[in-house]
């Protein structure tokens, strides 16, 4: 793929008040090319999760500027961010949260009959394909709050995929994980990066998972080092 | 598309909280149906009311009560003049009350084509008399047909027949209790006393028995030309010309129209009765202050239960944000669950409401003309019952939903 920008970030900035004002995020600069499996290391509490909040758009409140496929998003509604989100970015969240009410299936394809782009039909197929991917199709049907921590994770996974996001975000997506399933999220991610040109940001502890990819940023008290 | 999706999430919450959601449509149906009952229990007590009252009362009366008139034959003659008149033993004669042309009146009123019935009538105050008994009284001289449309007296008439009047020349009908006070039956010799003296006897050719009992005892219907006859009026002379219209509760245009083409006193029954227009408003307000309250409070308990499940909730609304679903969205998923809690509870509703109120058509209730409790069904009660049921839920749900559209997820996903 061409070495064309994904996602630019200048002099992120970042303040939380409560319970008293602490700047988490001290200047944070880098880009990211379309189809680069990035990821972000870094000791607990450096402030990985704060930056990945504000690049998935969902945390508005920052200083500094975020653009993502040329789009400049700093000061869009949260409705217009919301659509964005939608259809370019795909999120896995630290802990996995899924909607306990609704099967597997159902969570991951959620957000595609949101997007509304495909046929119901279609997307229960493609749906399928991403439960499979992550080895957890035969779970499809189950209520989400019936399964273990890992099983969760990789619907999390399949979800975040099903819309073909441009840029899938994860914060520790293997933490739950066994060093089999670890292996296969690993391989998934960079036939994503490799094959569809889709760009990956991972936070993560682990230093193998890290080393693995592309390219690794490191992060220590709310600065890259 | 988009739609179709929050609707779907909208039926999985209301499925997956079975009992709360049970709990909110059974607000909503107690408060539609107690306004379907209420309304139709005062509709039925106000019909029964008005059926009564209309069973004697016409919707305009036309009378002539000639007392305010200050008729002066020299100033009008006179008038304007340099004239100097001199007037001795002035004196005030009486002017008959009454309409002495009621043909020609008639004829007018029956134009009106909001006019369905006409009647002419001769009221007046009488003695019965029957051996040494002797009972104060009122005599309607009355046109049988015209007077049937309105009231449908022959219907009354429980022994002997409203005809007899037609064929016999002295036939008289009197009330039950009347004929039972002066010790009469049909066929029997009744003698009545004018206040201006004249007395004359008639046969009893009918009884009646209307509902309302100060009427049965004193009453009694004489044709209208036996009556003239008996006052000695001309064969054109009426008391009271009394009409009936389309819609009783538009009498005032009608009496406007009259009152340009007929010189003489016109009231409708309303001017005539504001008691009666009084009862029906005030039972109105009962029903409608009892059915609000109801719907107030399912109101407040679906607010609870949105604010509830939202609340419970409000990690899955960061998720479905976070994912890509706009406030908007959010809003509309908790509304359109309020929206079906109220659809569902007004529908309900309207069985249960409908239910209760056959159930209390069958209660027993033996005074004047009714024999159970009185129910009468309008559509638009219906209709306004689930159009309210549903306001309600909409209101009720309406700020849970906005509170829920404004959830911002990273502060909920950060945890
Ligand atoms: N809601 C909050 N209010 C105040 N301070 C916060 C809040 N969330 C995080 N912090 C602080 O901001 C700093 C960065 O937190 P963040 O969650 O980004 O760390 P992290 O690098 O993701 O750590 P970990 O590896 O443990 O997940 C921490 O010192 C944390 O205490
Ligand atoms: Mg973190």
């Amino acid at each position: 793929m061409e070495n064309k920008e994904s996602l630019k970030i200048r002099n992120l900035i970042k303040y939380f008040h409560e319970p008293e004002t602490f700047q988490v995020l001290k200047g944070v600069s880098f880009e990211v090319k379309k189809g680069e499996f990035l990821s972000i290391v870094g000791k607990s509490g450096s402030g990985k999760s704060t930056l990945l909040y504000v690049l998935s758009t969902m945390d508005t409140d920052y200083e500094g500027t975020l653009q993502i496929n040329g789009d400049l998003l700093t000061g869009k509604t949260q409705n217009q961010l919301a659509a964005f989100r939608n259809e370019h970015i795909g999120f896995v969240f630290q802990f996995h949260y899924l909607l306990p009410e609704f099967s597997c299936l159902q969570n991951v394809m959620l957000p595609a009959l949101k997007l509304g782009k495909y046929s119901t039909k279609e997307i229960e197929h493609k749906a399928y394909e991403s439960l499979r991917l992550l080895d957890i199709e035969d779970q499809a049907l189950k209520s989400a709050n019936k399964l273990s921590g890992g099983q969760q994770q990789r619907v999390a996974i399949a979800r975040a995929l099903i819309n073909n996001p441009s840029i899938i975000m994860s914060d520790e997506p293997t933490g739950n994980l066994d060093s089999k399933n670890t292996q296969a999220v690993l391989d998934i991610f960079k036939g994503l990066a490799k094959e569809n040109g889709q760009t990956i940001i991972c936070v993560t502890h682990d230093t193998d998972f890290a080393n693995k990819t592309d390219r690794t940023i490191e992060m220590a008290d709310g600065l890259i080092i | 598309m988009a739609k179709s999706v929050n609707i779907q999430i909208a039926s999985v919450h209301l499925t997956s909280k079975f009992w709360q959601t049970f709990v909110a449509i059974m607000g909503v149906t107690f408060g539609v149906s107690m306004y379907i009952f209420m309304n139709s229990f005062m509709n039925g007590v106000n019909k029964t009311q008005d059926d009564l009252a209309f069973s004697a009362l016409s919707h305009i009366r036309i009378y002539n009560q000639d007392n305010n008139h200050s008729y002066n034959p020299i100033e009008s003659e006179y008038d304007n003049s340099r004239t100097v008149f001199n007037i001795h033993n002035r004196k005030s004669i009486q002017y008959t009350s009454g309409i002495k042309n009621s043909s020609g009146i008639v004829s007018l009123v029956e134009k009106q084509e909001e006019v369905v019935a006409v009647a002419r009538q001769i009221n007046f105050s009488v003695f019965f008399r029957s051996g040494s008994k002797k009972i104060n009284g009122r005599v309607s001289g009355i046109e049988l047909e015209p007077e049937d449309k309105l009231f449908k007296s022959s219907e009354t008439v429980t022994q002997g027949n409203w005809n007899n009047l037609q064929t016999h020349k002295s036939g008289i009908i009197i009330g039950k209790l009347l004929a039972k006070d002066l010790g009469l039956q049909v066929n029997s010799s009744i003698n009545v006393l004018t206040s201006d003296g004249v007395s004359k006897n008639y046969i009893i050719v009918g009884i009646f028995e209307s509902s309302i009992k100060e009427i049965d005892k004193t009453k009694a219907y004489l044709n209208i030309t036996a009556a003239r006859q008996l006052l000695g009026e001309n064969s054109d002379y009426a008391s009271d010309i009394l009409i009936n219209i389309k819609d009783r509760d538009y009498t005032a245009p009608v009496v406007k129209k009259l009152g340009l083409l007929i010189p003489l006193q016109i009231e409708s029954w309303q001017e005539a009765n504001e008691q009666l227009v009084a009862g029906a408003s005030l039972r109105n307000v009962i029903a409608i202050a009892v059915s609000f309250t109801i719907l107030l409070v399912a109101g407040f308990g679906i607010y609870n239960i949105m604010n509830m499940t939202i609340n419970e909730k409000i990690k899955e609304i960061a998720i479905l944000k976070a994912t890509g679903f706009s406030g908007k969205d959010i809003k509309s998923i908790f509304l359109s669950q309020a929206g079906a809690i109220g659809l569902l509870g007004g529908f309900l509703g309207v069985v249960l409401g409908y239910l209760i109120s056959l159930l209390i058509n069958q209660v027993p209730f033996n005074v004047a003309s009714l024999e159970t409790l009185p129910i009468y069904f309008r559509v638009q009660d219906f209709v306004l019952a689930v159009v309210f049921g549903l306001l309600t839920t909409l209101i009720a749900g309406y700020l849970p939903s906005k509170k829920a559209a404004r959830v911002d997820p990273v502060t909920i996903i950060r945890g």
